[in-house]
């Protein structure tokens, strides 16, 4: 079937070479074609999550066996007797402790001392490296996920393939590969007062553009009124989250449910995004309570909840979370952080390699900072990043996601399970 | 010059269909001159513009200084931000940033803090005031492109800010971006490229954005005044030389990323621009040499060599770059991918690079070369291009009649649509072609924006017969180019809609959202 739908691809797009057709749509047309009617619903499935602004990975993860942590945070340091520990060295901030339960049934996982191999502390900088998966080069124009999508087209494609919460594509989700940025899921297509208005009206410009013929116009619209349908079926107005599941009020936990939503619709989502903001902590972070407090609580709540929703899913559902760069060990003058560089993520879901902090530990000993004051990077992101592509959604050729990257299963830590 | 510009308002006067092809009547050349040339047609445009004689209106439009453009300038005595300079905005920002620090300071954990990309923000006066004033500044290119009567300005006032592009959230970049439109692009958005390409070299906002303000001489030191605290002089001071802005001058601005430069010719470009920097926004925030940050060795590059000769050094390298045949190959091969196709024949661009070379790199000469060319005539040119956001709603805003308003309302719908103004992280700007625009969620997104510019649509008369509404807006929105696939399915459409009214917001969305209008 799919070779024989290959050649169909092959053969459509000599002839459509002949007309003098852009060869990028043909990579669109071929996405298209190599579309099933089914959608299986235990296909793999990753969750971003970029918490923007730079998580302090050591109030998040806190290494409390560390004495030079105490040290160096006077003021904003989370006593052991608050910390959540986890095997005697580190232990989540107290805030994460929805999460416990999780880290005890093996399905979460911390990554310590996680990075980008590039010195820059611009956030900017720092988040289009992580982004783009080119660290240190600022010309690259698409996002590392939209390169897995190019390059990985086995996979079953539909429009709900990569999807972006937000009102504009993020630039990890840029590229020639479709993807979507969805604002409000119950929202997305057109919009009219009511329902049966907007029937007609997605009718009506249905076949205006059924008449664009071929080219890119006529491809897209298809794919989007396909995705109108679709979600359609999945009916998202009449949601109500599984097992009791509460997300806690705000975005992030809007977008979760949203997410949660799209897996459920068996509508072939592959990789959401979504971003999580407010950790740039410079002024009076806090400890236990306080600023970041409140942002952990919030995550964790939302992870937890998440969790609980999805249930038997979650087999088959990675969430990962991500930040620029982490923040300095000392405090500084105003009880915060300044930029630093290594941080901490968090891998969820059932073929994670839970229960346990993955990677080396450099330790916070002056000697073995980077830079005399930041955490120093021992898993290059892309390690960690390529791992989850590789094991969980079976990407081949990392090469072609990351490039100017050697990939080598020999640096994956072992955050997907064998 | 003179000559020319004669020679071709004879031609159009004697023989109108000498320049566009044949094949196009009069009117169709003019709605395609109106595409490209300008942020599409207001309706009658196409009928006004062939009147005159489409060579004859292009050369007004090449012409911008002598268009008149009251109506415009009355409109921009609205906007705040063009009575604020540099200094002031630097001001604004400062006392905005401090502001937010003392709340949170005082408030702690109840705010949440802010961030790049879609934070909520701390909610402090100073704050909310300085983001309005970004929000003026989208709107404002928006009123500017929609009502101007010199479109072809603003149109390269678009292409220049795009091919130098600078981020408006990079930290200083948030008040230094609009002096950078005003300064620094407009006034030279039709003059040479040499002195556009010195002044984005200069100017602050592309030196904060490429990182060329912090790139000092390895070993350099700064002299430090008397009055200035020890603090002050560790702070951020930077160590040495960064490759930032040399790289992207020469791969994105000049030579293109097949110019033939080296590795090795990056770093002499970069020690050839140290000490080019910014002063402190305290003083203004201005262009600065510092003395003391700049390379006073020998440099070798491109076969010249540049030896102590100060801030000079960048600014005869420059001129040197301006007129390299790759970088006015790579310059008019994007000029030609943004008027005539996105993959555009050699023709046009060995006509531009000629015009290049003989004018010594005047823009209006380039300009006119792809506008005379046969390339930009032939059918196959003709609504081959699929509009950018930006281009969509500025032409919808046009066709339909919409007085943009001062609120960002329609630059936010153009943000919705992907392309948030001033705000593509990467040097390279937005892409020009289709590929990079069309996608579904796009495509839905502008369908929804063309209903609501329909809604306030004051071209289109109210018309009980619903053929000759469909014709109405044929002719008044797309100068007769609609197809015949469009006309059927919007009568269709039509059939059981009694209310004029109603009637007419739906024919005016569908055309407006349709796929005849995508295309320029």
């Amino acid at each position: 079937m799919t070779v024989s739908r290959r050649v169909f691809v092959k053969a459509g797009g000599l002839a459509l070479f002949s007309l003098g057709l852009d060869p990028l749509f043909l990579a669109r047309a071929a996405y298209a074609a190599n579309r099933p009617t089914v959608q299986p619903s235990n296909r793999p499935t990753l969750v971003c999550l970029f918490q923007r602004g730079a998580v302090d990975g050591l109030n998040m993860i806190v290494p409390h066996g560390e004495p030079a942590y105490y040290q160096e945070r006077p003021r904003i340091a989370i006593p052991a007797s608050d910390v959540v520990d986890v095997d005697g060295h580190f232990g989540l901030h107290p805030s994460l402790a929805p999460l416990k339960e999780l880290w005890v049934n093996k399905s979460l996982a911390a990554i310590h001392a996680v990075g980008s191999p590039d010195a820059t502390r611009s956030h900017f900088d720092a988040q289009d490296y992580m982004e783009t998966g080119t660290p240190g080069v600022k010309r690259t124009a698409d996002g590392w996920v939209n390169r897995y999508c190019q390059h990985d087209r086995e996979h079953a494609d539909t429009p709900f393939r990569a999807v972006g919460f937000g009102p504009q594509l993020p630039r990890i989700l840029a590229g020639s590969a479709p993807s979507l940025a969805i604002d409000d899921l119950q929202a997305f297509g057109l919009r009219a007062p009511q329902d049966a208005t907007r029937d007609r009206l997605t009718r009506a410009f249905e076949e205006l553009y059924d008449g664009a013929g071929t080219g890119l116009l006529a491809t897209s619209s298809r794919e989007g009124f396909e995705a109108v349908q679709l979600l359609k079926r999945a009916n998202p107005t009449q949601y109500v989250p599984a097992s009791g599941a509460e997300y806690p009020p705000g975005r992030l936990g809007k977008t979760l449910l949203q997410i949660a939503q799209l897996i459920k619709a068996d509508v072939g989502l592959e990789i959401a995004f979504a971003d999580c903001s407010g950790w740039d902590t410079h002024v009076n972070q806090g400890s236990s309570e306080g600023q970041l407090s409140a942002r952990l609580r919030e995550l964790g709540l939302a992870l937890a909840a998440f969790n609980k929703d999805l249930g038997e899913r979650m087999s088959n559902i990675v969430v990962l979370t991500m930040s620029e760069f982490g923040r300095t060990i000392r405090e500084n003058g105003n009880s915060g952080t300044d930029h630093g560089h290594a941080t901490a993520m968090l891998a969820l879901g059932g073929p994670v390699n839970g229960g346990r902090v993955l990677g080396r530990w450099p330790g916070l000993g002056v000697e073995q900072r980077f830079e005399g004051r930041d955490v120093a990077v021992t898993t290059d992101f892309r390690d960690l990043f390529g791992e989850i592509l590789a094991r969980h959604l079976g990407a081949i050729d990392l090469g072609a996601v990351f490039p100017g990257y050697v990939p080598d299963p020999a640096r994956f830590l072992g955050a997907i399970r064998a | 010059m003179l000559s020319i510009v004669a020679a071709i308002g004879v031609l159009t006067a004697q023989a109108p269909g000498l320049a566009p092809g044949p094949s196009l009547t009069p009117r169709d050349s003019a709605f395609h001159a109106l595409n490209r040339l300008a942020y599409g047609a207001r309706p009658g445009e196409a009928d006004s513009v062939a009147h005159v004689g489409v060579m004859r209106w292009i050369e007004q439009q090449l012409d911008a200084n002598h268009i008149p453009d009251a109506r415009l300038a009355a409109r921009e005595r609205n906007f705040k931000i063009l009575d604020y300079d540099r200094a002031d905005l630097a001001g604004r920002y400062r006392d905005a940033v401090r502001e937010r620090q003392r709340m949170q300071r005082e408030v702690g954990d109840s705010f949440p803090l802010s961030n790049r990309r879609g934070g909520q923000g701390v909610r402090s006066a100073p704050m909310r005031e300085f983001r309005e004033l970004g929000g003026e500044l989208q709107q404002l290119a928006l009123v500017r492109a929609a009502l101007s009567e010199r479109q072809l300005r603003e149109v390269m006032v678009d292409f220049w800010t795009n091919h130098f592009n600078v981020f408006v959230g990079k930290g200083a970049d948030r008040f230094l971006v609009p002096s950078y439109i005003e300064e620094t692009i407009r006034p030279r958005a039709l003059g040479r490229f040499e002195d556009l390409l010195i002044a984005t070299a200069r100017s602050p906002a592309m030196l904060f954005y490429l990182d060329n303000a912090q790139s000092v001489a390895p070993g350099s030191s700064r002299r430090f005044g008397r009055n200035e605290m020890p603090q002050e002089r560790r702070r951020r001071q930077p160590t040495g030389i960064n490759e930032n802005y040399a790289r992207e001058l020469l791969e994105l601005h000049t030579l293109g990323v097949d110019g033939g430069y080296t590795q090795q010719d990056v770093i002499e470009v970069t020690r050839i621009f140290t000490g080019w920097s910014i002063e402190r926004p305290e003083r203004g925030a201005g262009f600065v040499f510092h003395d003391w940050a700049h390379d006073r060795g020998t440099k070798h590059v491109f076969g010249m060599t540049f030896h102590d000769d100060g801030k000079d050094e960048g600014i005869r390298l420059l001129k040197f770059l301006a007129m390299q045949q790759a970088t006015m190959h790579h310059v008019s091969a994007k000029l030609c991918a943004r008027f005539v196709a996105d993959e555009p024949p050699d023709g046009c661009i060995d006509a531009a690079v000629a015009a290049w070379q003989k004018s010594r790199g005047d823009i209006r000469a380039v300009l006119r070369a792809i506008f005379t060319s046969p390339d930009f005539w032939a059918p196959q040119a003709v609504r081959a291009k699929v509009k950018t956001p930006f281009e969509f709603v500025v032409s919808a805003v046009r066709a339909a009649g919409v007085e943009p308003d001062d609120t960002p309302r329609l630059a936010q719908m153009v943000a919705r649509l992907g392309e948030p103004l001033y705000q593509q992280p990467a040097p390279t700007g937005y892409a020009e072609t289709e590929a990079h625009w069309v996608n579904s969620g796009a495509l839905l997104a502008r369908m929804n924006a063309a209903m609501v510019i329909a809604k306030e649509c004051s071209s289109i008369p109210t018309i009980d017969d619903h053929a000759q509404l469909v014709d109405q807006i044929d002719q008044l929105l797309m100068a007769g180019t609609m197809s015949a696939h469009t006309k059927t399915v919007i009568l269709e459409q039509l059939t059981d809609t009694g209310d004029p009214q109603q009637a007419k917001t739906l024919a005016v969305g569908l055309a407006l959202g349709g796929p005849d209008f995508q295309k320029q």
